[in-house]
């Protein structure tokens, strides 16, 4: 709708209505990060942050500072904007909006390879489990992908069968965790909550380069995924490849979300809500709707990372459910009002 | 087949499960040849012990679980004319846990038993899902059934586990529990369910006709004197009702309300009155089987049961997804 009117001349009002919310959103993530930075165990003052971040002459605190919360934002910011993104995507793929990166498979089988890794594989060191995550995501969705491939599925059943995928994996997971008890799987158990904790400069390394890049070729793709989510038969009819385009687009969005849960866990919510306040904020069309999603995931990652260190430190509670429990209500609400708008 | 002798065949396998159920455990010296003397005949022995008040209310909990759930299947597979439907696919067996679990947890907001915070979770999250897929409206849209009850039931568990994060000293009890180990089952789990089971297995007897006639579609329904949406309705609350109560019982067993309407249906046919008590027979072979199974696996450790249904229904789930190709 609002992107579509990029050629006139002159901005319309719903263009620039849409720019200032980027610019707002834009905004409201460097406050939140700011704030994400000052709170915790030692609270920290914004005047000290900026000092430390810049190496300003006056009072510094490096080591919490860039040891800690730093990367730990950071993290916050690429998971989330990653998670939007690939829930965006799939969402306009599967054309349901109640669709997310969960209903591929990628949390199901992430988890299942970083636990397996943790009990099979001891003598790994835990910082080989975003490998293992990432890997076993790709798994799970490429599973799904190839079943819907090879029986010419429609994408209402790619859906299912994703559900179904999930579900094998999610057993194997509670069969691992249960027949384990003896066995030290509470770094594992940590990270299947979605937390943030003890985050560093090296899970920043690995993640950011994959995440960027594949960042922008969502955005490139924008436009076929426009048309992708207009239906198979106008899609078709106006020159698309439509199961191969579904296919390059579920591609990305799985290796967006792959990557983000092997870094931060599983956080599932995140894909789910953050396009439809996206879609709600801007419209459907994705060249603005993409950018906008992936804000508003950066938003709300940081914020609930921020909220769960702030509650009751030192204590922390994992991002994941924090973000689930503020979410839920309002994901609810929306789900229920627009219940009987859409026709399929 | 002849329907009685279909029937007299679900009973046999019935008997056969439940009495692997009760032979196969730890003790050894309980086996086939005398656990029927020792279930009726009192020697005050450990083994009749082992028999009586280990065994016994142990079977009963997996049996009864069975009924509950596999009818609760039926009825939400009946009202959304959806045989991918069922409470743990819909999210209302993780409603029943989260009820469960917020009992657990603060026990100030428990203003009423374990069952009915069970029963009240599960109603809720069910009114969520069907809400979400348009059942308010009239309209039930089944892509958007499953995908809601998938979201609904992630979020609940979500909170289960965040819930028990809470208190600490009760995370191996709260593993177990999530896991549905039915091991240390007591008679006063098992007597209440046998009436949650009895009266489940008379409600759908008497709704079976309307479910018949509601498969027909809605408006053929309402010609023939059926409200549908009253009777999705009651459906429904039958569905969550049973679930509850075996879900504060147990533990939330995943999948039997899925796969036991399911396998019925190929072998009695579409008519809801010969698939009731099919139905209620199968699901308490099955989960007696799951349960005979947990106690094999890793013998002589226990399996939780939960798991072992997981590990079966999943796959069949997908099977069953892959089958089921003319959804609307």
């Amino acid at each position: 709708m609002s992107g579509a009117t990029a050629s006139s001349p002159r901005l319309n009002p719903a263009l620039s209505r849409s720019i200032a919310i980027v610019a707002v959103l834009v905004v409201a993530v460097i406050v939140a990060a700011m704030w994400s930075i000052s709170v915790g165990a030692v609270p920290i003052r914004t005047e000290v942050i900026i000092n430390t971040l810049f190496n300003l002459d006056g009072e510094q605190q490096t080591y919490i500072v860039m040891r800690s919360r730093v990367p730990r934002t950071l993290i916050a910011l690429l998971a989330g904007g990653a998670l939007a993104l690939s829930g965006a995507i799939i969402q306009g793929v599967i054309r349901n909006p109640l669709a997310s990166p969960n209903i591929i498979g990628i949390n199901s089988g992430a988890a299942l390879f970083a636990l397996g890794m943790v009990l099979f594989f001891p003598k790994v060191p835990e910082t080989w489990m975003p490998l293992a995550a990432c890997i076993g995501g790709i798994a799970a969705a490429s599973i799904v992908m190839f079943v819907s491939h090879v029986r010419s599925l429609t994408v209402i059943h790619l859906a299912l069968v994703g559900v179904a995928v999930g579900f094998v994996f999610e057993s194997g997971v509670d069969y691992l965790l249960v027949v384990n008890t003896d066995r030290e799987t509470s770094a594992a158990m940590i990270w299947l909550t979605g937390s943030l904790w003890g985050r560093t400069w090296a899970h920043v390394g690995m993640s950011w380069l994959p995440l960027l890049a594949l960042s922008a070729v969502a955005l490139v793709l924008s436009y076929r995924l426009d048309l992708v989510s207009l239906g198979e038969g106008v899609a078709t009819g106006l020159g698309l490849n439509v199961p191969r385009q579904r296919l390059l687009l579920l591609f990305v969005a799985t290796l967006l979300a792959s990557v983000a849960v092997a870094v931060v866990g599983v956080m599932g919510f995140i894909g789910l809500m953050a396009p439809h306040i996206a879609r709600r904020m801007v419209g459907g069309a994705h060249r603005l709707m993409l950018p906008t999603s992936a804000l508003v995931g950066m938003l709300l990652v940081v914020l609930a990372d921020a909220m769960g260190r702030a509650i009751n430190p030192p204590l922390e509670i994992s991002a994941g459910i924090l973000a689930a429990l503020i979410g839920a209500p309002f994901f609810i609400y929306i789900m229920v009002t627009t219940a009987s708008e859409r026709d399929e | 087949m002849p329907v009685a002798l279909r029937y007299g065949l679900l009973v046999a396998a019935v008997l056969v499960a439940a009495l692997m159920s009760l032979t196969i455990g730890q003790r050894t010296d309980v086996g086939l040849h005398n656990v029927l003397q020792l279930l009726f005949v009192d020697d005050g022995s450990l083994a009749r012990s082992a028999v009586v008040d280990l065994r016994l209310p142990r079977t009963l909990v997996a049996a009864l679980v069975g009924v509950n759930l596999g009818l609760a299947g039926l009825a939400l597979q009946a009202v959304t004319r959806n045989s991918l439907a069922s409470e743990s696919v819909l999210g209302i067996n993780q409603g029943a846990a989260l009820g469960v679990a917020i009992a657990a947890v603060m026990p100030s907001l428990m203003i009423v038993s374990f069952d009915v915070m069970a029963i009240i979770g599960a109603m809720l999250a069910g009114l969520v899902t069907f809400s979400i897929a348009g059942g308010l409206s009239g309209r039930l849209d089944s892509m958007r059934l499953i995908l809601a009850g998938v979201t609904v039931g992630a979020f609940s568990f979500a909170f289960v586990r965040f819930a028990f994060t809470l208190e600490d000293n009760i995370s191996r009890l709260v593993l177990s529990w999530t896991a549905a180990d039915i091991s240390s089952s007591t008679y006063g789990q098992a007597l209440p369910l046998i009436w949650w089971a009895l009266g489940g297995v008379a409600v759908s007897a008497f709704m079976a006709h309307s479910f018949n006639l509601l498969a027909l579609g809605d408006g053929a329904s309402q010609g023939l004197g059926v409200d549908p949406r009253r009777l999705r309705l009651m459906g429904a609350g039958l569905a969550a009702i049973l679930t509850g109560a075996s879900v504060a019982a147990a533990g939330p067993v995943m999948f039997v309300g899925l796969v036991m309407p399911h396998l019925c249906r190929l072998w009695f046919g579409n008519n809801h009155r010969l698939l009731v008590p099919a139905v209620a027979l199968g699901g308490a072979g099955l989960v007696l089987l799951a349960d005979v199974i947990s106690k094999l696996v890793r013998f002589p450790y226990e399996t939780p049961l939960g798991i072992i249904c997981a590990l079966i229904g999943a796959p069949y789930f997908l099977y069953a997804t892959l089958r089921a190709r003319n959804m609307s």
